[in-house]
């Protein structure tokens, strides 16, 4: 999997796009021109959130995750769920029947994530005790907001906690234990994370703080759905015994990472508050920004509605999904299984830190020079208050004030506007 | 700044609109980005003038954020008319506040504004009368101090 300046992991697919305007009015990046009846996406400005994929009616977003054929690559397959995973299936099934269907439709071993999710708050814990500066420090497990930060937040990027989230930190772990426990090479063993969330295939193609990422791939949970469900199906006997003698114990302080306010529900000694959904992530981190939220610890932000138990590759209504995960949480109650001499360990070792730290990504101004700049600013300020402010696309922009910006800076024209009348052209 | 090319917008605030608190701020940022300023001075620019625009919207009826940006400075004039400072040096300490108990519970009015306006400034000038309105006017070198 190469690594290139711009990889994303949405695409839109010609031949299905209509040209309709409604990915391009929902996307927060305003990453998206209709052109020639077809939309195409800004590389450099998309960040990969997943609402065009959301959104579209006809189906022509779609996101580059790893086939579950291309396993066939690794002689021994590692699945490292999402605990979203965990809500899909009803509330009669419980999380050990999910991981052992998972066994059955093809991976040689799966590993419950709620642990290393248990592991991760205590790290941050102790990150932020021995760190009393700055505040709010900001979670980076949503790629997405890593990827907001360094585009539209450049400043913030050093508020960035450094520690990696849990689908590295476990895939690290494993990457160090499982070629001498197997007596495999390395590269025969595939990690893959199973994700409701399109960003992750760009967290492991081109990482932000990482020289290289410790999964192999990322599969949907929309994709490996259908043979989950099936296996379920079959294995309805085995079930009992899953339930009698469960092999997995979880921990209920990571149960809950995939809701909004789960990476935090565990942190005891900080203030941490949680926010979810693009615009609100947007909103907050304005204000952080701003130099406001300083008495607060730990901002926590996924851009996915209610966390990643809203991301557009999962399956069950999230709102059933959060009930039930929420309902697992209940059944954890604050069940700890993690050892935290065991965390402080390797925290110490720095092997759950950032490889390096997150790096501001340069957004083009108006010009690079500084009068021309003002100029343009100006001639878009006057091109602004022609325009008829409807917000229409018709323009193949999204909104007015985005089709001032790309006049100026030479990607459209006055008259792409319909409304604008000819002599004001 | 004669001879020179100047951006300039006028940003109107209404006081007591909390809902609306830091929108301009946020505006003045993000002007500031797409003009290619260093990401410190912007960061400045955007303290003093979300602190500037809360005193509007704490303080006086009305008020109007100006923004002129030329390649060597960034200037935020701020006029607004509302009671105006008895003491603009005793408003000048940090701490020191005339804050209803209603806005600092909403976690506003720390006694922080003023000064700290001054601290992210490079030149900082306060004219208060007392009964019409406040003027600021808040200058940031592009090439300037880092505080």
């Amino acid at each position: 999997m190469k690594e290139t300046k711009h990889y994303h992991a949405i695409h839109i697919t010609k031949d299905k796009c209509i040209g309709c305007v409604h990915c391009m009015t929902v996307c927060p990046a305003k990453a998206i021109r209709v052109k020639d009846g077809k939309a195409r996406i800004i590389d450099e400005r998309c960040v990969d959130c997943g609402e065009c994929l959301r959104i579209c009616p006809y189906d022509a977003v779609h996101s580059h995750t790893t086939s579950f054929a291309a396993l066939d690559a690794f002689a021994y397959k590692v699945a490292i769920p999402s605990t979203v995973i965990y809500g899909q299936f009803g509330n009669a099934t419980l999380p050990n029947e999910i991981l052992s269907a998972l066994r059955r439709v093809g991976f040689d071993e799966v590993y419950d994530p709620s642990a290393i999710c248990e592991l991760n708050t205590a790290a941050i814990e102790e990150y932020l005790n021995e760190h009393p500066q700055p505040r709010p420090f900001i979670t980076s497990t949503c790629p997405v907001v890593v990827r907001l930060i360094q585009r539209r937040y450049p400043a913030l990027c050093r508020q960035i906690l450094p520690i990696e989230p849990p689908r590295e930190i476990a895939a690290k772990i494993l990457r160090a234990i499982l070629p001498k426990a197997l007596n495999l090479p390395p590269e025969k063993i595939g990690i893959i994370h199973l994700t409701p969330c399109p960003a992750k295939m760009v967290s492991i193609n081109s990482p932000a703080t990482l020289e290289k990422s410790y999964l192999d791939g990322a599969i949907s949970i929309r994709d490996i759905y259908p043979q989950v469900i099936g296996t379920l199906k079959k294995s309805q006997e085995d079930a009992v015994m899953r339930h009698l003698f469960p092999e997995t114990l979880f921990s209920g302080i990571g149960m809950g990472w995939s809701l909004s306010g789960g990476e935090t529900r565990g942190l005891k000694n900080h203030r941490a508050v949680a926010v979810s959904g693009v615009t609100d992530t947007m909103r907050v981190l304005d204000q952080v920004e701003a130099g406001l939220l300083q008495d607060i610890d730990l901002l926590e932000c996924t851009v996915c509605p209610d966390g990643c138990v809203g991301g557009p590759l999962q399956v069950e209504n999230r709102f059933l999904a959060k009930s039930r995960i929420l309902q697992l949480v209940d059944a954890a109650g604050d069940r700890a299984v993690v050892d935290h001499k065991d965390v402080s360990r390797l925290y110490h070792k720095n092997f759950l830190s950032f490889d390096h730290p997150v790096a501001p990504v340069e957004t083009p101004p108006l010009d690079p020079d500084a009068s021309r700049a003002i100029l343009k600013a100006t001639r878009r300020e006057k091109l602004f208050a022609k325009l008829p402010r409807k917000d229409c696309g018709a323009c193949g922009a999204p909104d007015c004030r985005t089709l001032a910006d790309d006049i100026v800076r030479g990607l459209a024209r006055l008259a792409d506007c319909p409304f604008a009348k000819k002599e004001m052209r | 700044m004669a001879g020179e090319a100047v951006f300039r917008q006028d940003f109107p605030v209404k006081g007591g609109d909390f809902a609306k608190a830091g929108a301009v701020a946020c505006r003045i940022k993000d002007l500031l980005k797409e003009l290619g300023l260093d990401s410190p001075i912007i960061r400045r620019a955007a303290i003093a003038s979300y602190e500037a625009e809360m005193n509007v919207i704490m303080y006086a009826r009305e008020g109007r954020v100006r923004l002129a940006v030329s390649p060597g400075e960034v200037r935020i004039t701020v006029d607004d008319k509302g009671p105006g400072i008895p003491d603009v040096g005793l408003a000048m300490t940090e701490g020191y506040s005339t804050a209803t108990p209603e806005m600092r519970e909403l976690g506003f009015g720390a006694g922080m504004g003023l000064p700290n306006i001054g601290r992210n400034a490079d030149a900082f000038r306060i004219d208060s009368r007392v009964g019409r309105g406040t003027h600021l006017e808040i200058t940031i070198h592009t090439n300037g101090r880092h505080p």
